[in-house]
């Protein structure tokens, strides 16, 4: 009983640390002081608009481009190359020879990666890609070359895969595709870590998010505390300034904005109307109006991102 | 090793252009000399055809080789080609990706150039032979093999040449261009303006023009012996030389290779 316990508490090992990277192209800096972890088996999306360094930061983890400080490790500081060897990737656009058969691209990937026994054919199987595996990369659709480039990432089973815009260039059909894709490489423990703008797809994929804005890390961690979506209520009286002052030391409101003749409240999640309406009529406060807002995330993520641009 | 030219290998075994252009050089530098041995491809004038005397052993070394540092331009394109692919597609990245060290990356690709010296100098050693037995006696052999060895220096130093001049611009069409331009009109006019200015042969020392110094044309060199002009530096220079710019490549690129962005 005592071992079981003991299992219980010992956290789960980070894959990637990720500390202070910074880099500049020219006078642009693309990244700047960016840290965080990706923990084991997590699904972690790097989100953030076009431009705001995804593909930088992910070519520097896979060692295509060179950092300006800061530095990273995989699986707990083993060298870069042999970790790069267990980690899937698909980064920008599919990377392979025109001239050579889907086979013979997947075979040097393989070598490259030295696996012993890599499986091709079912990589190209569970892509859907067999039919054409003798076919030149050059005569592919957009869609079957992305389809080519996961199915290079995952051979030999990846600990990690790391994918940029994966479901980018995909028709509908494939987007769910990868989606389901995704999904069931993280029931079988593999951890993920992908790079989007599109919050709608990190929100319903991954687990853990990290949201960038120039080159900024803006804040990391779980997806439904990083990116949960808080109600407003709006509430207006005769009086706003005894309101105002009435809700300052209310428990469960966050924040008070004055919008018009109204007050727009941010509250806390066990936070209802009606427990502002009895506080306010509590304190003499009679309300003539009172809304409840969900905010979308689309909204927060605005927010989130026009928040830093002010500071 | 044997792995990183294996996957060399891979990369290029059912690639049509690599083909082509190796199939360019084995093909046309016998049937060119073929031609001058035997009287209808003329150097000279008239009737007089003083280098088709020179395909028997002794001479036939130099003779193959002055024309083999025409012919390498095939390789040579075929190495640009090769290498700029490899940005064109951005599998340089995707080699990196999967797993390589970047070093590992560029000596995959020196592997290939070198092995392809070494096949170019296998073939020329086969050629003359064929022509040296046809054209001689086989108590002459080796005679002046020297020069063989002349050219396999020359053909690395084209050969990394073209790979380093690639790294560097890595479009095949500039590259190519680049490589003409300079190996063609831009070093003769600087190695003959050097010479001319300094009253010296410090413009025989420029990158490939050290290794054409090692195989002059050689119809002029023999006119020059019997004028007793020969050069008066020893080929040993040209050979060091060669081998010095060989090695500044080699750094220079490696040093390119692990600072920049891929």
């Amino acid at each position: 009983m005592a071992k079981l316990s003991l299992l219980k508490i010992i956290p789960l090992d980070s894959v990637l640390k990720v500390q202070g990277i910074s880099k500049a192209y020219g006078t642009i800096q693309a990244l700047s002081d960016v840290s965080f972890s990706v923990p084991a088996g997590c699904v972690f999306g790097i989100l953030g608009p076009n431009g705001s360094g995804k593909t930088t930061l992910l070519g520097i983890l896979l060692h295509v481009l060179q950092s300006d400080s800061g530095n990273y490790s995989w699986f707990n500081e083993m060298p870069s190359d042999q970790a790069r060897q267990q980690i899937g990737s698909l980064l920008e656009t599919p990377n392979f020879y025109h001239y050579l058969s889907a086979w013979d691209n997947l075979k040097i990937a393989a070598r490259i990666k030295r696996l012993i026994n890599p499986d091709i054919d079912f990589a190209l199987k569970t892509l859907g890609l067999y039919d054409r595996r003798n076919s030149t990369f050059q005569t592919f659709s957009l869609g079957m070359k992305q389809r080519l480039a996961l199915a290079s990432a995952l051979l030999g089973k990846p600990k990690i895969l790391v994918l940029d815009e994966p479901t980018n260039g995909l028709d509908p059909n494939g987007i769910a595709e990868i989606r389901d894709l995704i999904e069931s490489l993280h029931q079988q423990g593999i951890t993920v870590i992908m790079a989007s703008h599109l919050l709608d797809e990190v929100e319903k994929v991954c687990t853990h998010v990290a949201v960038l804005k120039k080159g900024n890390l803006l804040l990391s961690g779980k997806v439904d505390e990083v990116l949960r979506s808080t109600d407003q209520i709006e509430i207006s009286a005769r009086d706003l300034n005894a309101l105002s002052a009435v809700l300052k030391h209310a428990k469960g409101i966050l924040q008070i904005e004055q919008v018009g003749d109204r007050l727009l409240l941010q509250c806390s999640e066990q936070t209802k109307p009606q427990d502002v309406n009895e506080y306010c009529a509590q304190n003499g406060i009679f309300l003539s109006h009172i809304t409840w807002k969900k905010k979308s995330l689309e909204r927060k993520f605005m927010e989130l991102i026009n928040e830093n641009q002010t500071n | 090793m044997n792995e990183l030219l294996s996957i060399e290998w891979l990369k290029i075994k059912t690639y049509k252009t690599f083909w082509v252009l190796i199939g360019c050089f084995a093909l046309l530098l016998p049937t060119w000399n073929y031609g001058i041995a035997n009287g209808f491809m003329k150097i000279g004038s008239g009737d007089l055809n003083i280098v088709s005397q020179a395909y028997s052993f002794s001479n036939v070394w130099q003779n193959l080789g002055f024309w083999t540092s025409i012919f390498v331009v095939f390789i040579s394109i075929l190495i640009i080609i090769l290498t700029t692919n490899e940005y064109q597609f951005r599998t340089n990245r995707q080699n990196i990706i999967d797993g390589w060290k970047r070093l590992e990356f560029y000596h995959a690709k020196w592997l290939l150039v070198f092995v392809l010296s070494v096949f170019t100098i296998v073939y020329v050693f086969l050629i003359g032979l064929i022509f040296g037995l046809s054209y001689g006696s086989i108590s002459d052999f080796p005679g002046n093999i020297s020069f063989l060895f002349f050219t396999w220096i020359l053909s690395l130093n084209y050969y990394s040449f073209s790979f380093l001049l690639a790294l560097l611009l890595k479009k095949s069409g500039i590259t190519i261009g680049m490589f003409f331009l300079y190996s063609m009109i831009l070093e003769a006019l600087l190695s003959k303006g050097i010479n001319w200015w300094s009253h010296s042969i410090a413009g025989n020392f420029l990158p490939l023009q050290c290794s054409d110094e090692l195989l002059p044309f050689p119809l002029l060199d023999m006119v020059k012996r019997l004028a007793n002009m020969s050069d008066s530096v020893v080929s040993i220079w040209y050979v060091l030389a060669s081998f010095g710019w060989i090695i500044i490549y080699y750094l220079l690129g490696r040093k390119k290779l692990l600072k920049s962005d891929w």
